[in-house]
């Protein structure tokens, strides 16, 4: 009997915990859910989730840089806690370039973010249309300027992968698009500036303010030119003379002298939510963080040339993993100094090169606004096309320098074994593996 | 006034006590040791009743019994336990002889109850307050723990003070979520959380592509004071640890502090003096002319000689980690009170300082147990703690900015002059961004915590008779902390200073508010309808919350010297906020046939808020079976036998999802003032649930010659369903990681420990014990595809978690690639480990001392590696590396970076003198004469702990982890704080 009147105490015991164990549930409490946008945005939300763009396009992008220029043998990095600068980016002794190692897998994700931030924006706008939020031009604004990074972007990965590749298609996480060609790639992604600047030219202004990196092209109307400008790098990746000059003829090129810097930005900030310009490194910098300029740089430079400036010699040398040298890259005055995304001295190049076999004596023109600029007389070389070619090499080498153009120009023109070998066992690589986590 | 209320109770005892002695029949006796030593506190139960006393002082006892003859049953922790019928009521003498194997203490089986250790069918360790602080007192709770038991690998990840241990019992229980058990002290949950100062504003260690925090805070476990706890029990798996359900997976430590005993007040009052030194130097570079001009060039040359020359060559080594950091332990507790309301108050300081200048640990902690029998069916129980820690940590570690003290170290020659001038202006460090002699004097790395700890027990007998009794417990606790974190960096170190590329000075500082709750209620019935069967029912429900904010202050560009984080140019904060709520209930059935047969069948069911589903109940079964052979009669009262089980049980338990896994969110940011929003990277995953562990445990208890000689020996099966996995996801998603259930894990376990008492007798004693400890572990099945996790990287050594490989495999490139297009390099687990306790006593001498030695386990040592680089490493020019026996260690290794990750997976196994002390106990007599006799006992003594260290680990110690320890992957070294020795003397007074 007692027994029964018990099992009646845990009966009743089970039967509280069937109605008393509700837990409360949380919504991300650290942060904004992408779902929280899926429903539609405001014009607050639109100037946020933009902002996030200037923000993402910057990541690792110090970590690109640095590959770009290790590998085309501008400068060594060096860095005392890291010794896969010296290491593997040299490829120093027997080392390789690893697939899962942050020189690739950190740049790379990160342009890739911004992409996905990008099309996540360009989903949210499909939603807005139509809802009076912003007018049809707006939209339109919007999607050219998004799809121009996205493009972008994906150029800069491809820089790193060259033949191995890219993902184009990534909208749809669960169901990535497959790996496409370099040409393919190429294609691509001019197809999504076209893309870009027919929404742009059909767009009002921006339902957003830019950042001061954007001065001059903070309007649909000029921001175009920005993109063109990019396209333009990207016909001449893809060895089209015609593209290059048709682009660039839409493009913000100014053939003068001494008008180099005009162009579209990064912008820096010592806000601790915003990042140091990743490649300033002060004079006095030490193994512990240094980029030290390869000899070549100044042995091959012409006298006189201003563009030597780009390097400032140390009291002391550095050396660290048997490289030795006192010249500093000193591309930049602070830690919040502007990078440049494109700009005009890198266009007048283009133009140059575009023109070398179309018409050589506007090539040497183009090219002797850069040398003049420099404080060089009128280039007096011969002008047959291999000339011609190295010249205008020579030339971005020195006006694009540590802005991670070296390596990919020797690299498309087939003259990666020109380069420097400053260790016996020293390799220069062609291209980084795609990530591990591609599972490729 | 008082007297007079006392006069009161006096007389209205006497009142009463002829009642019952009317009533009743009076037993009378006393209960002593074999030495003739009364035993107070002995458990004296009247047996098939719960009708029970405890012996007093003098070990005198007086219980009531209502008929006689009685069965009588003594039983006292620490001794063997008899029965004895008494006939009549003339007094009784009592004998208990010690017991080792302690076969009658209780351990928990139940939320609310416990059970004989004899009749358990877990390993269950128990460490008595003796083990934990009774040969040398570690300065933190977990760093206790060391060695004395089997199933755990305890590891601590830098030698700074304050703690920064990892405990992980019985393998790998999970790959990305939480591997450190739970802790209870008195029924309350507390927090362990690790909370990072943000000093990777400065450091930048995250920025190389691992995302892990490398900040190495403080455990919060550290704050709990060893010397108030009575015991210690460690539920290792699942199958003990099923009732605790979704948080128990990584096993339970369950404490209880000591509580006052009824009587007059004792008081104990005991201080520790002592000092810290490096445990392992490793010593300088043997530098010549020719050595400096092939590492340094040219120009080097000349400084050194001038400086060797001049004698000013300087041990930078020695100048940071010389320093022998003073010791002192102040202990203070009273225990006293009435049969209805006890009390015990404890009060404590310690302060240790670091091998290195301005690192230190100080703690205070006060505590105020009370016990109260209101009724006697009615009883109510107190647990305070207060503790105020502060903890200054230095600044070490990796590092991306070459700024720590631990990092920069590695560039710093000896014939560089880095002492401040006349006016205290450091010069810069000419090989490195920071001089780590500024660093040490002016950056500031500081922890302070204010924790309350609350906890109260209700029993209420709701209903009781002969054969069966209900009895209510009810539980409720409160664990709440704030913690403050300091790191300043102040404008003049070298690395602050703009023109060095610097910030211009910086201040991070944190503010963290934890608040965690817990309450739970059981109804527990026992039915004993005879003599041969028992039956215990209990049923429960539960409920936790808890709530963790961090504000974290980033301010550079401090103005003047202010180090107010608005006294500052720009200035960042982030908050972050989890919060959790679990709710559960419990229900468990416990038969016993005899002592011989001893079953028990349980459910645990569980919510909660981190689920992808919040409202769907999770199920954690339990099932166990003991027999006890020697209770079958095969045996007779003077065998040699004295106990003999088979123990087997079986349980599940959970691991929850990190906290915002079903998120995909952004984070905010900022550019050129532009506010923007940008992904985190982890992609959101609604379906998350818990990862299931199911444990199977068997094993066999046998003990001869009254317990001075047993085995235990345990073998489980432990596998993990559902892992939660931090996949890596394409990249090119925009995502990094997803939170997935994919995977199974299996450990395989041996515990085995044997206990013996060689020799005893009135002058000397030995004990000693062995423990042995194996685990290996699998990852059965995987849904993701294979990904390398933790570290580094591949070439310098990462983890790979794959389908049929050990979980904690080590691999890299390498000459000799497998399959997976990596070289096996090694494996984080140990082969075993093995503890040796001894405990000697002679006359008034004790020594009692530990030696633990793990084999094998290997750890990813990048801190020769860094030395390497800069040409400083202690072993740069010697050649024992290079098989070809051409190359000095440091070239060789860099000749390896790139090729192979080999010769930066070291083994790290070691065999330390754990712990060692020698005590001298003064007889009573001896004190007869002092305060009139007033001093009870008196020890003094000495202490060290990890005297001697044998390791042929090339660093300051094989214990180390650049991660932290919350994880399955840590033995990771970057520049450590080294590990340290310690000393103590110790003076001891009961009055």
């Amino acid at each position: 009997m007692k027994k029964i009147v018990n099992n009646i105490y845990v009966f009743l015991a089970l039967l509280v915990v069937t109605t008393a164990c509700d837990v409360q549930e949380f919504d991300d409490l650290n942060g904004p859910e992408v779902t929280g946008f899926e429903q539609g945005i405001t014009r607050g939300d639109l100037q946020d989730l933009v902002g996030g763009i200037f923000y993402s396009t910057r990541d690792r992008l110090g970590t690109y840089l640095d590959d770009c220029g290790v590998l085309g043998r501008e400068y060594w990095r060096f860095s005392s806690s890291d010794p896969r600068f010296t290491g593997d980016l040299l490829g120093g002794g027997n080392a390789v370039l690893d697939n899962n190692t942050f020189y690739i897998t950190g740049p790379w994700g990160s342009r890739y973010r911004t992409v996905k931030n990008a099309n996540l924006i360009l989903g949210f706008l499909d939603n807005a249309v139509g809802t009076g939020e912003f007018s049809d031009a707006e939209i339109s604004a919007t999607r050219g300027f998004l799809r121009t990074f996205i493009a972008y972007e994906l150029l800069l990965n491809l820089n790193l992968t060259d033949e191995g590749g890219i993902r184009l298609d990534v909208v749809d996480e669960d169901n990535l698009g497959p790996f496409v060609s370099k040409t393919e790639a190429l294609q691509g992604i001019r197809s999504m500036l076209e893309q870009a600047i027919t929404d742009l030219n059909q767009g009002s202004d921006f339902p957003f303010p830019l950042t001061g990196g954007f001065t001059g092209f903070d309007t649909p109307d000029t921001f175009v030119q920005a993109t063109n400008a990019i396209a333009a790098r990207v016909a001449a990746y893809q060895n089209d003379s015609s593209g290059v000059l048709t682009f660039l003829n839409n493009s913000f090129l100014n053939l003068n002298v001494g008008d180099l810097n005009t162009g579209i930005y990064h912008v820096f900030g010592a806000d601790p939510t915003d990042f140091l310009n990743p490649m300033f490194f002060p004079i006095t910098a030490t193994t512990a963080g240094a980029r030290v300029m390869q000899p070549s740089f100044l042995t091959d430079g012409e006298t006189g040339d201003i563009r030597l400036n780009k390097v400032q010699q140390r009291s002391e040398p550095l050396t660290l993993d048997d490289l030795t040298g006192d010249y500093l890259v000193f591309l930049y005055n602070s830690n919040i100094d502007p990078i440049a995304i494109i700009r005009n001295e890198e266009l007048i190049l283009l133009y140059a090169e575009a023109n070398i076999t179309v018409n050589p004596i506007e090539a040497v023109n183009a090219l002797n606004i850069v040398r003049n600029s420099a404080s060089l007389g009128d280039y007096m070389g011969a002008t047959d096309e291999a000339s011609l070619v190295d010249e205008m090499l020579n030339q971005r080498r020195y006006s694009l320098y540590a802005e991670g153009h070296r390596w990919v120009d020797m690299r498309r023109y087939g003259r990666l074994n020109e380069l420097p070998i400053d260790r016996p066992e020293d390799d220069v690589f062609s291209q980084f593996p795609i990530p591990l986590t591609e599972n490729q | 006034m008082k007297q007079n209320y006392k006069s009161v109770k006096m007389a209205l005892l006497f009142m009463l006590l002829p009642f019952f002695v009317f009533a009743q029949n009076e037993i009378t006796g006393t209960v002593q040791d074999d030495n003739g030593v009364p035993i107070p506190f002995a458990n004296v139960i009247e047996q098939g009743t719960r009708n029970g006393v405890t012996t007093d002082f003098d070990g005198k006892f007086i219980i009531s019994v209502d008929n006689l003859p009685a069965t009588l049953e003594f039983s006292s922790l620490g001794f063997t336990t008899v029965s004895q019928q008494i006939t009549d009521t003339s007094p009784v003498l009592i004998v208990l002889s010690e017991s080792l194997e302690s076969l009658d203490e209780v351990i928990v089986t139940g939320l609310a109850t416990s059970i004989k250790r004899s009749n358990s069918a877990n390993a269950v360790a128990s460490i008595s307050a003796e083990q934990i602080s009774g040969t040398t007192p570690a300065p933190t709770l977990d760093g206790a723990l060391y060695g004395k038991f089997a199933g755990a690998i305890v590891n601590s990840n830098s030698g700074a003070p304050g703690g920064g241990l990892s405990v992980k019992l019985r393998g790998a229980t999970s790959i990305t979520g939480n591997t450190q058990p739970l802790y209870i002290i008195d029924g309350v949950y507390v927090s362990n959380a690790s909370i990072p100062a943000g000093l990777n504003a400065v450091s930048g260690a995250a920025a190389g592509g691992s995302a892990s925090n490398q900040d190495n805070p403080t455990n919060r476990i550290a704050d709990l004071n060893p010397y108030d706890i009575e015991n210690i029990e460690i539920l290792k798996g699942a199958s003990a640890a099923a009732i605790y359900g979704s948080r128990a997976a990584a096993g339970v430590v369950v404490i209880t502090t000591k509580r006052g005993k009824a009587g007059e007040t004792k008081y104990n009052f005991s201080q520790s003096i002592g000092a810290t030194s490096i445990l392992n130097s490793l010593g300088q570079r043997t530098y010549t002319e020719q050595r400096v001009e092939d590492s340094f060039g040219v120009a080097a040359v000349a400084d050194f000689t001038a400086a060797r020359d001049a004698g000013r060559l300087v041990d930078y080594e020695d100048e940071i980690y010389g320093e022998n950091g003073f010791i002192s332990n102040t202990n203070f507790s009273a225990s006293g009170g009435t049969e209805n309301t006890r009390m015990y108050a404890g009060i404590s300081h310690n302060n240790e300082e670091g091998i290195v200048a301005r690192t230190g640990y100080e703690k205070t902690s006060l505590r105020l147990n009370i016990d109260h029998k209101a009724t006697d069916y009615f009883k109510i129980s107190f647990s305070t703690n207060y503790i105020n820690s502060i903890s200054n940590r230095g600044f070490f570690n990796n590092d991306n900015t070459g700024t720590t003290i631990g990092v920069s170290l590695t560039g710093v020659t000896p014939y560089f002059d880095l002492f401040p001038d006349a006016n205290g202006v450091y010069p810069d460090n000419p090989n490195g961004s920071s001089n780590p002699l500024q660093t040490r004097d002016r950056a500031t790395n500081k922890e302070t915590v204010n924790r309350f700890i609350a906890g109260t027990t209700i029993n209420l007998d709701i209903y009781k008779a002969e054969k069966s009794n209900l009895e209510l417990v009810a539980r409720g606790g409160i664990d709440y902390f704030g913690q403050q974190s300091r790191a300043i960096f102040p404008k003049d170190l070298q690395f602050q200073r703009p023109e060095n590329g610097g910030v211009n000075g910086a201040s991070i500082q944190g503010n963290s508010q934890y608040k965690g709750y817990n309450l739970a209620a059981f109804l527990v019935h026992n039915y004993l309808p005879n003599d041969t069967w028992s039956f215990r029912t209990q049923a429960g429900l539960t409920n936790e919350f808890f709530r963790l904010s961090t504000e974290l202050v980033v301010a550079t560009g401090l103005i003047a010297s202010e180090t107010n984080v608005d006294q500052a140019a720009n200035v960042g904060i982030d908050q972050t906020r989890n919060f959790q709520e679990d709710s559960g209930f419990f229900v468990q059935e416990e038969i016993n046939y005899k002592d011989q047969f001893i079953g028990t069948l349980g459910l645990r069911g569980d919510k909660s808020s981190l689920n992808g589903d919040p409202d769907e109940f999770f199920y954690f079964p339990k099932a166990s079976l003991a027999v006890n052979f020697n209770k079958f009669g095969f045996w007779n009262d003077d065998s040699i036998w004295n106990q003999f089980k088979f123990r087997i049980a079986y349980g599940e338990a959970g691991n929850l999802p990190p906290v915002g896994a079903t998120f995909t969110s952004y984070d905010a940011f900022s550019t050129g003032g532009l506010l923007g929003l940008s992904l985190n990277g982890v992609l959101g995953n609604s379906d998350i649930n818990f990862e299931r562990q199911k444990e199977l445990e068997f094993g066999t208890d046998v003990s001869f010659f009254d317990g001075k000689l047993s085995f235990s020996g345990t073998y489980y099966i432990k596998t993990i369903d559902d892992l939660i996995l931090s996949a890596a996801i394409e990249p090119s998603t925009g995502f990094t990681t997803e939170v997935v259930n994919a995977g199974s894990l299996r450990n395989n376990g041996v515990e085995l420990a044997v206990n013996a008492t060689p020799f005893s007798n009135e002058n000397f004693r030995w004990d000693t014990g062995i423990n042995f400890f194996k685990n290996t572990s699998e990852v059965t099945e995987l849904g993701v595809d294979p990904f390398n996790i933790g570290a580094f990287g591949a070439t310098l050594g990462t983890f790979r978690i794959e389908e049929g490989s050990s979980a904690t495999q080590i691999v890299g490139i390498g000459p000799n690639p497998g399959a997976n297009g990596f070289q096996l390099h090694g494996d984080a687990e140990p082969d075993f480990q093995i503890a040796f306790n001894n405990s000697i006593s002679y006359k008034n001498f004790d020594l009692s001392f530990l030696w633990q030695w793990k084999q094998g386990g290997d750890n990813v040592n990048l801190t020769a590696l860094l030395t390497d680089l800069n040409g400083t490493s202690h072993d740069f020019d010697d050649v024992d590396l290079d098989p070809s026996g051409q190359l000095g260690n440091g070239p060789y290794r860099l000749s390896q970076l790139g090729s192979s990750a080999e010769v930066f997976v070291e083994d790290a196994s070691y065999l330390r003198l754990r712990e060692v002390g020698l005590y001298y106990n003064f007889t009573p007599t001896l004190l007869k004469g002092i305060l009139g006799g007033r001093i009870d006992g008196l020890r003094l003594g000495f202490s060290g702990t990890n005297l001697i260290n044998i390791f042929d680990y090339n660093s300051y110690d094989p214990e180390v982890s650049n991660f932290g320890g919350n994880s399955i992957f840590t033995g990771v070294e970057v520049t450590p704080f080294p590990s340290s020795k310690r000393f103590l003397f110790h003076l001891a007074v009961d009055f």
